[in-house]
């Protein structure tokens, strides 16, 4: 029986029949709608995704007219940081990586971020990354962003002033874990809003709240909040916010915004929200299972994404990568997988940008 | 109330974390001469197994968990006076649990310390940044069965290697069980360095590491 080359999530080669591939399909999409409560993919879409495995060319690309915009996170990081920092480790400053994506590599967008990439730490040092965005608005042409993370993490013990959810919730500490979580909200949206402000004020075309979520619902919490006050600030300032998982983690559990409780929301209600606040650019995430298929995995990620595509009235550049997207977990994700991944969110999901 | 109806009541207070009604059906099963361990077993047992599907799905949040714990335990320490031979120590097995030094990132394995308190372990959280010297001395002190490590970096999984050596040269990798997880493990590096099991979430781990004790869930 003939099979085909494909990669289990954690990238490893496997190959699989057609009937495993499609079975794989059909389970991931239905694993996707029976969490999301979205609708699976048709017919027509199982048969493409089908058809992108099946496709023997190592990598496979879109249709002309299909071309999509790129948006960037993590900034130069991917050029200047090591191996540590998820880079190559070539010796350029940021500016001259900037200048690399935009005239080398044909970024449409590019972003700038500080190696801590959080918002917190970046506050003392705003002053210079103003400076330093400034020379790159100068040299460049496309877009500039200013990156960083809500983190709220850096607000708890032992980084900042805060309780510890993670020590409080096991400990049974309950009222002590959300009370600390609802200051670190209000804690991260006073530097957010000061520091992207400033990324404002020397004509930053756009902040990127990346990672968004990442340390549960008041994460995302903070980062609307943030979002809201910013827009009505800096009206002309674009803002891109970038999700950390599929789902929000209840962490505390019982957080709202505009009335909707925000633990446990998927991307095509997250983009909602995101909308209400003033954001965008929306950026949703889909985990990769290192245990299944990239058949099963793809199928699902498309299945959540088309839903927040067709949900959202703003642009959706879904984070495509190491672990997201479809794309398996591997530092450098082959691109085999990579362009597979691309093609069906483009042509199945209908994604405005990667 | 009958029997079947206690049963249910016992189950949904959990499901509902409410441990007024909770210590309250315990206390009319006492009071109706209800067999403590059925109760325990087929009312309050299902109710938490219920809880950690419904967190698994998301519907249900770290806090609430705690709580419907909370109420079951309470239920439990009623039923408990009626038991004839009191089991006092009630734990399942005893694990040593933290993140690997050199990484910071604790949310998952904060989430999974409260489960497996949830489901009956004795936990051990050594916290984040945690040298591979203290999983060894916890071990050595606690003599416990089970070591979790938890690494988001893929510098940091190396520690996880180093710590199944660092078991093993200190003679006591035979004496126990170990569990590896955190974004950028997979089974694949599970199998790599020897560890007994990967856990893709705090819900698998739990059940995995059920499976290694020899108990059901």
């Amino acid at each position: 029986m003939v099979s085909y080359p494909t990669r289990m999530g954690d990238g490893h080669p496997i190959s699989m029949t057609r009937d495993q591939l499609m079975a794989d399909i059909i389970a991931g999409s239905e694993h996707a709608a029976d969490r999301g409560d979205i609708p699976t993919l048709d017919e027509g879409e199982c048969d493409h995704l089908l058809g992108l495995f099946m496709n023997p060319a190592r990598v496979v690309g879109v249709q002309p007219g299909n071309e999509i915009v790129l948006s960037h996170d993590i900034g130069t990081l991917h050029l200047t940081g090591d191996q540590a920092n998820s880079g190559v480790g070539i010796p350029l400053s940021r500016v001259q990586a900037i200048q690399v994506h935009e005239r080398a590599f044909a970024a449409d967008t590019m972003e700038l971020a500080h190696t801590d990439y959080s918002w917190k730490p970046v506050k003392p040092i705003i002053a210079m990354e103003q400076q330093e965005l400034e020379n790159a608005l100068l040299s460049t042409i496309v877009p500039l962003f200013y990156g960083a993370m809500p983190n709220l993490g850096l607000y708890y013990a032992p980084d900042g002033p805060l309780g510890n959810p993670s020590d409080l919730l096991p400990k049974g500490k309950i009222k002590e874990a959300l009370e600390a979580q609802e200051l670190a909200v209000e804690q991260a949206v006073r530097d957010m809003v000061y520091c992207c402000g400033k990324i404002a004020e020397v004509g930053g075309d756009g902040i990127n709240l990346d990672t968004t979520g990442a340390a549960g619902d008041a994460d995302f919490k903070a980062a609307l909040l943030a979002i809201e006050e910013l827009k009505s600030k800096h009206p002309s300032t674009a803002i891109q916010v970038g999700m950390a998982g599929e789902f929000v983690l209840g962490l505390h559990g019982s957080l709202e915004y505009n009335g909707v409780r925000l633990a446990g929301l998927y991307p095509h209600q997250q983009v909602k929200l995101v909308e209400q606040a003033g954001g965008d650019i929306f950026g949703p995430v889909v985990n990769t299972d290192t245990g299944k298929s990239m058949a099963w995995n793809l199928s699902r990620a498309v299945t959540f994404v088309k839903a927040c595509s067709e949900a959202a009235a703003i642009p959706i550049h879904v984070n495509l990568g190491m672990g997201v997207g479809g794309a398996p977990l591997f530092e450098t994700p082959p691109i085999d997988s990579v362009s597979r991944a691309t093609v069906a969110m483009v042509e199945i999901a209908r994604v405005d940008g990667l | 109330m009958s029997d079947l109806e206690i049963l249910e009541a016992a189950k949904a207070a959990v499901i509902a974390a409410d441990e007024d009604a909770a210590t309250k059906v315990a206390r009319q099963a006492v009071a109706q001469g209800l067999d403590a361990l059925k109760v325990i077993n087929e009312g309050f047992t299902p109710g938490m197994r219920e809880v950690g599907d419904l967190f698994e799905r998301g519907t249900m949040f770290l806090p609430e968990v705690i709580l419907a714990s909370e109420a079951m335990v309470a239920a439990v320490g009623v039923l408990e006076e009626s038991l004839p031979d009191k089991k006092k120590d009630g734990h399942v097995a005893s694990i040593v649990l933290g993140t690997i030094e050199g990484d910071v990132h604790d949310i998952g394995k904060g989430i999974l310390a409260t489960l497996m308190r949830v489901y009956g372990f004795q936990v051990h959280d050594l916290g984040r940044d945690v040298p591979l010297t203290s999983f060894l001395e916890k071990v050595k002190q606690t003599g416990a069965g089970l070591v979790g490590s938890s690494a988001l970096m893929t510098t940091t999984m190396v520690g996880q290697k180093a710590l199944e050596k660092m078991l093993k040269d200190a003679g006591v990798r035979d004496q126990v069980k170990t569990m590896v997880g955190g974004a950028v493990v997979t089974q694949y590096w599970a199998d790599r360095i020897g560890a007994d099991a990967y856990a893709e979430n705090a819900q698998e781990a739990v059940a995995k590491a059920l499976e290694l004790v020899g108990h059901d869930r």
